[in-house]
């Protein structure tokens, strides 16, 4: 909407509508930016995607986003609401509710439930976070929370679909996606975008499609590639059974001779890039085995995170993270699942505190303690939060109005909360982070203006954020 | 400046509230946008700086010279009338012109001065072809015959010979499939399985006999509207049910039904329209004139379909409307059964009801035995258990065992004593048969229990080690005693009703069939039960030992049970024990009904309901309880047995030979919803005007004579000459089939926002001509005609080879003074792979199949957890079309080639290139065991090491090999056989890739060696690359 009223009607309407060409507007804004930029000292401001140069100074280099997947409960994570706890047992009042959407709770009498457990201050800043995350207490300082987050979609599937590509319609790009066409990669034997995936216990086990790390209408190369913690990693990266390394090499070696031939024949940049493509595929064969070795992390380092090597566990991930993160991977996402507690919210939060809290503390410690996590920006948080009102008494539905992020390094304030929900934690009433918000947010901080990120398809200059998307200042350093 | 429409002539010709006149025309100086888009001041330039559109001086030029000259308004071309356009003439040829194309083609190169490229040389132009047309690359025999024919139409044969053949079809269906998302998958959330595949064959027989696309149209969008529909008509009305759909618990159905009805705009519009009317679902489109009372109204073309926003992927109301697609033969044999399953019942009522005494005497003494205990089953201690192909079955009976099981949609962990549980682990054969021996101690036994258990370790259902259920095919027992051995034969299998598979009955395990057998599918989790009843009593005495096996033979790999245990019940017939989930289970005997559905665990050998009938005075029980008493006495009685086997055989057929009929879902009418107009799609906003079906407004109107316009009208409409988008949409759709890119690159939009054609007469010939043929032979709407223009032609047939001064002209080769190269599409990435092997198995249609898919590749999925299953044999080794397209996760190979995954519309493929495609080339099972039949065959050729590398070139690339192709991988070939006799390869589990078995005759270490130099070729740019 901000276009209309700030004119840029005149623009689309005439220039685009009528089919006059618009052709080298993108070079010479390009060119533009390139020469508004020149003047300042600036960091490395060139990327090997296509925002180059960046479009503004760059904090965060890289993402690990830690994906709770199920929708967590905030109010028995980051979000503390004393009322909420007066109030258990209560009738939910009305004017929260009314006229809302609500998932399984349809038709149901709406209840009052309390936070299941008690919250503490931690740190010098003194963030309150409840007192099942002890470890990511220990890091308060580091770390941002947003208590404000809403989004649009109240069930699973689309709701994943919205926080990972910005649209409930399928097919387009993921974030992921997105930043790693925007930004190229830095890893020349590693996919610029991993996918991690690990379940645990304590909820149900929700599915996830494999169109959240899609690279929709974008090449395929910018698709999050997942790497599997049984069988073989990357799929297909080992030769084949019977093959030792010496012949799968000779063989590269062969196609890649044969290729050169035919370039030489009937010269074709196709040609070129594929032989590249077999050097790459022969690096991966052996950087992949070897980054999945943890064998070589020290006995201390797997204690921090509680990772046992080879369990495919949620603190496994995060090390694993790490060390993609050290290889110069663009994007990396993990997905823990299991946050869906439609039942037993006390017991099964307990669970999934153990196996996430202890792991993100870690990770955020290990990247501070190399000097990462400057310019490395972690994300932990779900497609939806839960409802103040009980589910079948012990447990809460989906819900959209109001939920928590956190958010650490890569260029964000340590030590803060951000927005907030209303006294029962029903919906983001204070400064709301909507999904594209959050969005814009983490592109700005790669160097990135989300609404010039943007690839002609279906007739529009479509981006990430659709057609809203907000910076939050706020929570820049 | 809010609310200014510059694209509406009226309206940017209106004097605004401010004085200023955004166009005056004939006069720049005066025009508002003149002033602005040469403004100097940041504040007042437009386009603003920060919306980075800078304009030219040319493209600010060109504005004020259109203003000056003024201002005229044309309406966007694709929305112009198709008119006939005027083939050029050309003058002085630089090449052939065989048919019109090639005159708008050369017309516009000379133009540019550019010439058209000679024709490709022979071998070129077949290859191009034959993949082009049928998705294939040209045998050696079929390259020999073209080279040999000096006919002057030769070309102009092979053509009609590819048209003419099956493989043409498999090539136009996968494109076509792509646009309407054709899937096997529900799409969202679960993604079950659904039966779709009948649609698909439709289309298949569609394009083979080239039906008119016209009739294509109407039958998809409207097939259930024509009179008298045929039952292909009713298949092609599938179409409408292909949108995604959920299963998802507490999803709001009228949300869903807004996604549902959304998709289908967006699809009908991409693929017929060619336009972006998914924008005008929230607003009117920004730039092209579809409103959002259009949308809506599109969409209520679509009110009448039949369908829930819950749509059930499991239970009798299964996805909705489907249709049973049986022979009248079939049909009978249906009813017949029907029949005798109802006589089979009468038969058994009657006899019960000859016998209220004896049952009032059955009544007290089941109730005793109940209380008694005697009536529950008996666990039984192993003595041993022990597989037939690896896997390890360890007995745990006072050891304790570690169980995760879901409990209350929650994961619950238990160590407790195993009480005679099995548990199978390591090798995880297809099939497996385990063998457990027990002592029951002295006793008279009447029936045999098996009791499944879940356990969160196992990924098929969590009940198997491996597909979406398992399949117990038989079970056999015997018992022996110290004077010998005998067999113990079953009289009737009974199995717990809670995710019930109709075409896995219980009484399939002890049918003597070794490949049907009883299952269960199920989402949620808990334990089923399969009671079998003993035809005789079994006497044991202290020392007899009873040994049981149970058979896993089906086609369905790994459909394995995990863990286990084995009950003997002494009573009058205990029922099967429901599992130990809190959840809801269902609980019913003969009949499936619902009201049978308790919340109460069974447990005892009886279920709860009967037992609290029982405990009931008879004249104060309900018609239910009566019902159950009765049905529990006639499925209990000793005297009554022949009858309710009889019943129990013919249900188990029909159920079985019912689920193996293919079915369809297809579209049934209903009265059609409201629909209203949901501005910002907020499918919660009831406030809003509710709108009747109607095609945009600004492309006419249709007449109904007042009566409400239905689905079938659309389709009239569509395929009208007052549409003036679907045929242009098509032929630019195909042409990008056959160039690399279409004539307007948008194939999704050809609206205000796509690209303008490169040669829009061009295009409006080819459409033209698809609506109305000039030349005799051809029908309207014939995609044959079209394709076989196409090809043609001299500006297909040109050589692909380029200059680096047309690389500078024309880096796209948009100008076409050259044909295109690229590589070809997923499918046939793998179908050329299994040709050239000699591995294809072609035959047209039918069920979707599995090929090899990695373990554990569908990990992302529950509801239920399950664990792919490749199929066998033939099916390993048909066209990628075929293959089950899950749409969440798509058959890898294919997504790594860049597949759509068909969750939306998809009209462009991208054509990308990774190191993945690399990996999956050299090391993904199928195309390694495709190049050790390739090399089975390339030994088989000839004996001589040059005629063997020739024959393999030929057949992979039509051509032979160069010297130092040759010396490349006679390298290749010494080395690696040396690696193969060292053992620093190993020949033999090298050569174990896959199902397929090469001649034994063959040397195991060439054989090995050839493999590497066929996978090789096999991997060659050249290989899968049209030319």
């Amino acid at each position: 909407m901000d276009t209309y009223d700030r004119g840029c009607e005149i623009c689309r309407r005439t220039f685009l509508g009528q089919g006059v060409s618009m052709l080298g507007s993108l070079a010479l804004s390009s060119l533009l930016s390139r020469a508004a930029f020149a003047a300042e000292t600036q960091p490395d401001m060139s990327s090997k995607g296509v925002v180059n140069p960046l479009h503004h100074p760059p904090k965060a280099k890289r993402v690990i986003f830690l994906y709770q997947a199920g929708g967590p409960s905030h109010l028995e994570t980051f979000d503390n609401k004393p009322k909420l706890r007066q109030l258990n047992g209560e009738p939910m009042p009305d004017s929260f509710t009314k006229g809302q959407q609500i998932a399984q709770l349809q038709g149901s009498k709406l209840v009052c439930f309390g936070p299941q457990y008690n919250f503490k201050r931690f740190g010098k800043s003194g963030q309150e976070i409840s007192e099942l995350f002890p470890h990511i207490g220990g890091v308060a300082d580091d770390i941002c929370i947003i208590r404000s987050m809403w989004t649009e979609q109240i069930n699973h599937d689309p709701a994943h679909t919205l926080m990972n590509t910005g649209s409930i319609i399928t097919g387009r790009p993921s974030m992921g996606s997105w930043i790693l066409y925007g930004l190229g990669s830095e890893a020349d034997n590693l996919p610029g975008f991993v996918v991690l995936l690990s379940s645990g216990k304590g909820g149900q086990m929700q599915p996830i499609a494999a169109r959240q790390w899609s690279s929709g209408f974008l090449p395929s190369k910018f698709q999050g590639v997942k790497f599997n913690s049984v069988g073989d990693p990357v799929l297909h990266i080992q030769t084949p059974p019977g093959l030792s390394a010496a012949a799968q090499r000779d063989s590269i070696d062969a196609i890649n001779a044969l290729n050169r031939l035919q370039s030489k024949a009937a010269p074709d940049p196709e040609i070129l890039t594929r032989i590249s493509q077999y050097e790459m595929a022969f690096r991966m064969q052996t950087s992949v085995p070897e980054l999945m070795d943890m064998s070589k992390e020290p006995p201390h380092i797997l204690e921090m995170y509680g990772a046992r090597p080879g369990d495919g566990s949620f603190a496994s991930n995060c090390l694993l993270a790490r060390k993609l993160a050290e290889r110069g991977v663009r994007f990396i996402q993990l997905y823990h699942r299991d946050w869906d507690h439609h039942s037993g919210v006390k017991a099964n939060i307990a669970i999934k505190a153990q196996e996430t809290d202890r792991a993100t503390a870690a990770l955020i410690t290990d990247l501070k303690q190399r000097g990462m996590l400057k310019d490395t920006l972690v994300v932990w948080g779900g497609e939806f939060g839960r409802t103040p009102m009980s589910q079948g008494g012990d447990g809460r539905d989906h819900h959209i109005k109001g939920f928590s992020f956190l958010l650490a390094g890569g260029g964000v304030k340590g030590g803060i909360t951000y927005g907030a929900t209303d006294e029962l934690g029903y919906a983001a009433v204070e400064n709301p982070v909507a999904v594209p918000d959050f969005h814009a947010t983490m592109l700005h901080l790669l160097g990135i203006d989300h609404k010039r990120l943007t690839v002609k398809y279906l007739g529009q200059d479509a981006r990430l954020t659709g057609v809203a998307g907000e910076v939050v200042k706020d929570i820049l350093a | 400046m809010a609310n200014l429409r510059l694209d509406i002539r009226e309206e940017a010709l209106k004097p605004r509230k401010s004085g200023v006149t955004p166009i005056v025309p004939g006069d720049p100086e005066k025009s508002a946008i003149i002033q602005r888009i040469f403004a100097t001041n940041p504040a007042k330039i437009m386009p603003p700086a920060y919306a980075h559109k800078e304009l030219t001086a040319a493209q600010k030029e060109t504005i004020r010279r259109w203003v000056a000259q003024g201002a005229v308004y044309e309406q966007h071309w694709s929305y112009q009338p198709i008119k006939r356009p005027v083939v050029p003439s050309i003058s002085a040829p630089q090449a052939p012109v065989r048919n019109p194309i090639d005159a708008f083609i050369q017309e516009r190169l000379a133009r540019e001065n550019l010439r058209p490229s000679p024709e490709a040389d022979r071998r070129t132009l077949l290859r191009r072809v034959t993949f082009d047309l049928t998705g294939l690359p040209p045998t050696p025999e079929e390259m020999q015959a073209f080279l040999a024919d000096q006919s002057a139409d030769a070309y102009e044969k092979v053509v009609d010979r590819l048209l003419a053949s099956p493989r043409y079809a498999e090539m136009r269906t996968m494109h076509w499939l792509d646009a309407v998302r054709y899937a096997d998958s529900a799409g969202f959330h679960g993604d079950n399985l659904w039966p779709a595949w009948p649609y698909r064959d439709y289309v298949l027989r569609a394009f083979r006999d080239n039906k008119p696309f016209d009739e294509f149209t109407r039958e998809q969008l409207a097939g259930d509207l024509l009179p008298h529909p045929t039952t292909e008509q009713l298949v092609a009305s599938a179409y409408n049910r292909l949108n995604r759909v959920s299963a998802e618990g507490g999803l709001q159905p009228k949300e869903y039904i807004a996604k549902y009805g959304a998709d289908r705009v967006r699809t009908l519009s991409t693929v017929w329209l060619g336009s972006t009317m998914g924008c005008a679902e929230c607003h009117d489109h920004k730039f092209d004139p579809f409103t959002l009372k259009d949308f809506y109204s599109m969409k209520a073309f679509f009110a009448d379909i039949k369908e829930t926003g819950l749509v059930p992927d499991r239970g009798p109301k299964k996805w909705g409307a489907q249709l049973l697609l049986a022979s009248d033969e079939q049909k009978a044999k249906l009813k017949e059964l029907d029949e005798q399953i109802k006589a089979a019942r009468k038969e058994l009522d009657d006899a019960a009801a000859a016998m209220t005494e004896r049952r009032w005497a059955w009544e007290d003494r089941i109730l005793a035995q109940y209380k008694s205990g005697e009536l529950a089953w008996k666990y039984q201690r192993p003595l041993s258990a022990s597989s037939a192909n690896g896997a390890k079955l360890t007995i745990y009976n006072d050891e304790p065992v570690d169980s995760n099981y879901y409990l209350n949609g929650s994961l619950a962990s238990e160590r407790k004593r195993g009480g005679g549980l099995i548990v199978a682990s390591g090798p995880n054969p297809d099939n497996e048969t385990y063998t457990v021996t027990f002592q029951p101690g002295a006793g008279t036994w009447t029936a045999l229990g098996i009791d499944v258990h879940q356990d969160e370790s196992l990924p098929g259902v969590r009940l198997s080690r491996g597909a979406d259920r398992f399949v117990l095919t038989e079970v056999d027992a015997e018992v022996s005693t110290p004077s010998g051995a005998r067999k113990i034969p079953f009289a009737l299998a009974t199995g717990t009703m809670f995710g019930y598979t109709p075409e896995n009955p219980a009484m399939a395990a002890i049918d003597g069939n070794p490949k049907t057998g009883w299952s269960i599918t199920i989402i949620e989790h808990y334990n089923p039960f399969l009671a079998l009843r003993f035809a005789e009593k079994v006497q044991t005495g202290p020392d007899s030992v009873i040994t049981v096996r149970l058979h896993h033979d089906s086609d369905l790999r790994r459909a394995v049970i995990g863990r286990f245990r084995l009950a003997l019940s002494s009573g009058e017939y205990s029922y099967p024990e429901e599992g130990n989930s809190g959840n809801k289970h269902k609980i019913a005997l003969e009949t499936h009904s619902d009201e049978l559905t308790l919340n109460i665990p069974t447990d005892k050998g009886l279920p709860p309901a009967v037992l609290k009938a029982l405990e009931t005075d008879e004249p104060e029980r309900s018609d239910l309880q009566r019902e159950l008493v009765l049905r529990h006495f006639e499925w209990a009685d000793p005297k009554l047995q022949p009858f309710t086997v009889r019943l129990a055989k013919l249900e188990a057929e029909r159920d079985q030979f019912e689920a193996s009929l293919p079915h369809v879902i297809y579209t049934e009418r209903t009265k059609p919803r409201t629909v209203r107009i949901l501005p910002r799609a907020n499918w919660m906003d009831d406030t809003h005007e509710i709108v009747e079906p109607a095609i945009p407004a600004f492309l006419g109107k249709l007449n109904t004579n007042g009566r409400r316009a239905n689905r079938l009208d659309l389709a009239n409409w569509i395929v009208s000459p007052e549409n003036p988008l679907t045929a242009r949409v098509f032929v630019n759709r195909l042409w990008r089939q056959f160039f690399g890119t279409g004539l307007s690159k948008s194939l999704e939009d050809l609206g205000s926002q796509g690209e303008w054609p490169t040669h829009p007469e061009l295009l409006d010939w080819l459409a033209s001509e698809f609506m109305q043929p000039s030349s005799g032979g051809a029908h309207a709407w014939d995609v044959k005609h079209i394709i076989r223009t196409i090809v043609t032609s001299h500006t297909y047939r040109q050589a692909s080879a380029s200059t680096p001064q047309l690389d500078e002209r024309d880096p796209d080769n948009r100008l076409l003074a050259r044909q295109s190269r690229f590589r070809v599409d997923a499918e046939v990435v793998h179908d050329t792979a299994l040709f050239i092997s000699g591995l294809l198995v072609e035959r047209l249609g039918g069920p979707s199949v599995r090929p090899y898919e990695p373990d554990g590749y569908l990990a992302g999925l529950n509801f239920p957890k399950r664990e792919y299953s490749a199929s066998h044999g033939e099916d390993l080794y048909r066209r990628a079309l075929y293959t089950v397209w899950q749409r969440t996760f798509l058959h890898p190979t294919l997504l790594t080639f860049d597949a759509p995954t068909r969750e939306e519309c998809t009209v462009n493929r991208v054509n990308s290139d990774t190191p993945l495609q690399a990996l999956t080339l050299m090391n993904d099972p199928i195309f390694v065991e495709a190049s050790r039949a390739f090399a089975a065959n390339i030994l088989k050729s000839g004996s001589d090491w040059n005629a063997r590398l020739n024959w393999a070139f030929l057949k992979a690339l039509s051509r032979t090999p160069d010297k130092e192709e040759r010396r490349i991988l006679t390298g290749l070939y010494r080395r690696d056989l040396a690696r193969f006799r060292s053992g620093e390869s190993d020949a033999t589990r090298f050569l174990a890739v896959g199902e397929w078995r090469p001649p034994s005759d063959l040397d195991t270490n060439e054989l090995a060696a050839m493999t590497t130099v066929a996978r090789a070729i096999l991997n060659l740019h050249e290989t899968i690359t049209r030319n």
